[in-house]
């Protein structure tokens, strides 16, 4: 049963819409996975270099057995965070005269099927293989691979189980979350433990007595079948579900009514940023990244400060026009075809875009004014970012929003979503990425410090003054590619 | 109020619809029916502008649908949960429409307290999302919200599919008001056919997209079209097809 499962999954795969229709999406992401893969397999070849070079006095297996819990805790801490339950895609079978036995056990052996799972195998395995296989024989190093594979099998259900309950109790992520990072603190922070030592207490004597590999054996048996228990017990669709029965009241912003219908459509917009999963997460990494300067301003020397802030000015005050802007008009695809026959002007419904970019971006930058306190020039450069934000990058996504013609499902989360991602994210990556700096820094090679910033914030004031230009230009290109785009939306 | 020139849609070298002329006069109420892939919903969306025919044009009062935007003051339609914006609340949606066609929010309470009926306690301040609601619920809305424009074409892919038979004989008597006093011009598709000859003055019969009959409704109308749609089978009682259609 559980092959025939597979091969549904398998098509589901392949034949998903999201998965990227056209080869060349396949490639580039095809291109990145293993890239990534790369990057873990050397990571896991050379580790023993690196741990030498970050612990010169130690051995390099009492570093390795050191950081194995260590690592350990902060991949349970991320799949807390980013693993995705494998849940309602039993939907269509419940009814159907299948044992729940086999669909709980399917739904606990697929979600072996993650990369958090493969990861340790590409950092370890090389290292494993290479030293320990080499000092302490074949036999040791079987164990050891055993050892690992168990931790990373009990880790998988245990941030799982923590997800499911979650799901039913909002608290309980907030707790596991919490006694995670204290956990940690606990170590990097107010040194009470060591977590390097606990590790190596456990592996470094996993060297001598191998039968301790029956530890995280047993706890894995034992994690899944506690998971799969679970699970058959609350083969249940609301319970699967993810859904929150809250109250929801309607909502009203009293200082958006000034604008008329374009501060109804902002309203509308915000709405949608509050009430769905993926947006949401988009809004809200635009506050964490304005914390981004803290990593590019450690150390202010004037000679090249001026050029990070550039950088990294655009992406403080323009985060949220670049990752949620990038995807416009899909957010809104579920209900398109509504605004479309709607008596709203298109116009307006731009206009509508702007001002929502225009005030999360003053937002951004008034948030980012306490950099002052590194230097004032900081938040000069950040100003001319914002005005160059305001005016010249959200005119560039509006036009590549009238090229983007892929749903979105709001429903669903935004770590490793690839619904909605087309060429045209890569390609308006290139203009944003680049504009800036074809004028930044021909200027500044030669020579002039203001020079190419009054430039910068000059253009952006020019885009500004004429957003009525560009409304007219983008309403008109957006007539021409309407039906693509309907079309692209309705293609659930 | 709606004319047809030679319209056609293609999909995949098949022509799902291929209507050569249609008159659509004000104050009439017409019925579309048809097996499922008959073409209703791809006629009704391009008769709102959102898909791109072929060949041929719409007009609405004498002016192209396609291009225009004059016939959105008094058009309202319904086709699917495609037209509603279900991160909101039923009620904000009902502002936002209402705000579209510069009615108040008080005017639009208004509005909403003479649907009480059609609404059954189901709707308002119910604390819930419009995508938390029921698919019948959400219709509901759909079409409250047409109302609420207070069109003089009304369109409505399906009305009757999903909501519950109290709500069925509401929304006819709704429709029949519509018309009759008001004078609205209504398109309304469905497969039931007992309603949709109740409700509707004028059948349009579609079939393979084209329309291969326009009946005006008399008391032989429904079991024509019964007879139509039992063609094959050998069950003597008249057939109804009430299956909900997706796209």
């Amino acid at each position: 049963m559980i092959s025939v499962f597979l091969q549904h999954e398998l098509k589901s795969f392949w034949r998903s819409k999201n998965t990227g229709k056209s080869i060349a999406v396949r490639i580039v992401l095809g291109i990145f996975i293993l890239y990534l893969l790369l990057c873990a397999l050397g990571a896991g070849f050379f580790m023993d270099g690196i741990l030498k070079h970050y612990f010169p006095k130690q051995d390099v297996i009492v570093s390795f057995c050191g950081i194995l819990f260590i690592y350990y805790l902060f991949e349970l801490l991320s799949r807390v965070q980013l693993q995705e339950l494998p849940t309602l895609k039993v939907q269509p079978y419940l009814q159907l005269p299948v044992k729940r036995n086999s669909l709980a056990r399917y739904l606990a052996v697929t979600s072996l099927i993650s990369t958090f799972n493969f990861l340790p195998l590409l950092l370890f395995v090389p290292f494993i293989v290479k030293v320990i296989a080499a000092k302490a024989g074949g036999g040791v190093a079987i164990i050891f691979i055993v050892a690992i594979l168990g931790i990373s099998v009990f880790n998988n259900y245990l941030a799982l189980y923590v997800k499911r309950k979650a799901n039913l109790n909002a608290l309980i992520f907030f707790v596991a979350n919490m006694v995670l990072i204290l956990f940690a603190l606990g170590d990097f922070l107010w040194h009470l433990y060591s977590i390097s030592a606990i590790s190596y207490l456990f592996f470094g004597h996993l060297i001598n007595h191998p039968v301790l590999v029956l530890v995280p054996l047993v706890l894995a048996v034992a994690m899944y079948f506690i998971n799969f228990s679970y699970l058959k017990q609350n083969l249940y669709l609301e319970e699967l579900s993810t859904r929150k029965t809250t109250y929801k009241s309607s909502t009203e912003y009293p200082f958006l009514n000034r604008f008329g219908m374009v501060g109804d459509l902002v309203a509308n917009e915000i709405k949608l940023i509050l009430r769905n999963k993926r947006p949401n997460s988009a809004f809200k990494m635009g506050f964490i990244f304005l914390f981004y300067g803290l990593i590019f301003y450690r150390n202010p020397s004037m000679k090249n400060l001026d050029g990070s802030a550039v950088f990294a000015g655009m992406f403080m005050t323009g985060f949220f026009i670049i990752s949620y802007g990038q995807y416009m008009f899909s957010w809104q695809a579920a209900h398109f075809d509504g605004l479309l026959v709607s008596k709203l002007n298109f116009t307006d419904f731009l206009r509508a875009k702007y001002l929502l970019f225009t005030m999360v971006s003053t937002v951004a930058f008034l948030l980012t004014i306490p950099y002052a306190y590194l230097s004032w020039r900081i938040v000069l450069v950040h100003f001319v970012m914002y005005l160059w934000n305001i005016g010249v990058n959200t005119t560039i996504v509006l036009f590549f929003a009238n090229r983007n013609a892929k749903r979105i499902d709001l429903s669903k989360g935004a770590a490793f979503n690839w619904e909605g991602v087309g060429a045209t994210q890569w390609i308006m990556s290139i203009p944003i990425m680049l504009a800036p700096f074809i004028i930044y820094l021909p200027l500044r090679l030669l020579g002039y410090p203001n020079v190419p910033l009054v430039v910068l914030a000059g253009i952006g004031l020019i885009f500004i003054f004429s957003r009525s230009f560009w409304l007219k230009k983008l309403t008109a290109n957006f007539y021409k590619n309407k039906f693509k785009i309907a079309e692209g939306f309705r293609n659930k | 109020m709606i004319s047809i020139q030679n319209l056609t849609k293609v999909y995949g070298g098949a022509t799902v619809v291929n209507v050569p002329h249609l008159e659509i006069n004000r104050g009439e109420s017409v019925g579309l029916v048809g097996n499922n892939g008959a073409g209703k919903t791809t006629l009704f969306r391009m008769m709102l502008d959102l898909i791109r025919p072929e060949t041929g044009e719409v007009l609405s009062n004498g002016e192209l649908v396609a291009g225009h935007e004059a016939w959105k003051n008094y058009t309202a339609s319904y086709l699917d949960e495609g037209f509603l914006i279900d991160y909101l609340t039923p009620e904000e949606y009902f502002y936002f429409i209402g705000g579209l066609h510069q009615q108040t929010q008080a005017h639009v309470d208004d509005f909403l307290a003479s649907q009480v009926d059609f609404f059954n306690g189901e709707i308002l301040k119910k604390g819930k999302y419009i995508r938390d609601l029921s698919k019948g619920n959400q219709s509901k809305v759909g079409i409250a919200s047409c109302l609420l424009q207070k069109p003089e074409l009304l369109m409505l892919d399906e009305p009757f599919a999903n909501i519950d038979p109290s709500t069925q004989i509401r929304l006819k008597n709704v429709l029949k008001d519509l018309n009759k006093r008001q004078g609205v011009t209504t398109l309304i598709s469905s497969h039931d056919l007992s309603h949709i000859t109740d409700v509707c003055d004028r059948i349009l019969l579609m079939e393979k997209g084209k329309i291969i009959k326009d009946i005006s409704t008399n008391s032989s109308t429904l079991g024509e079209l019964e007879d139509y749609f039992a063609v094959g089978q050998s069950a003597v009682s008249p057939v109804k097809i009430d299956e909900e259609e997706n796209h």
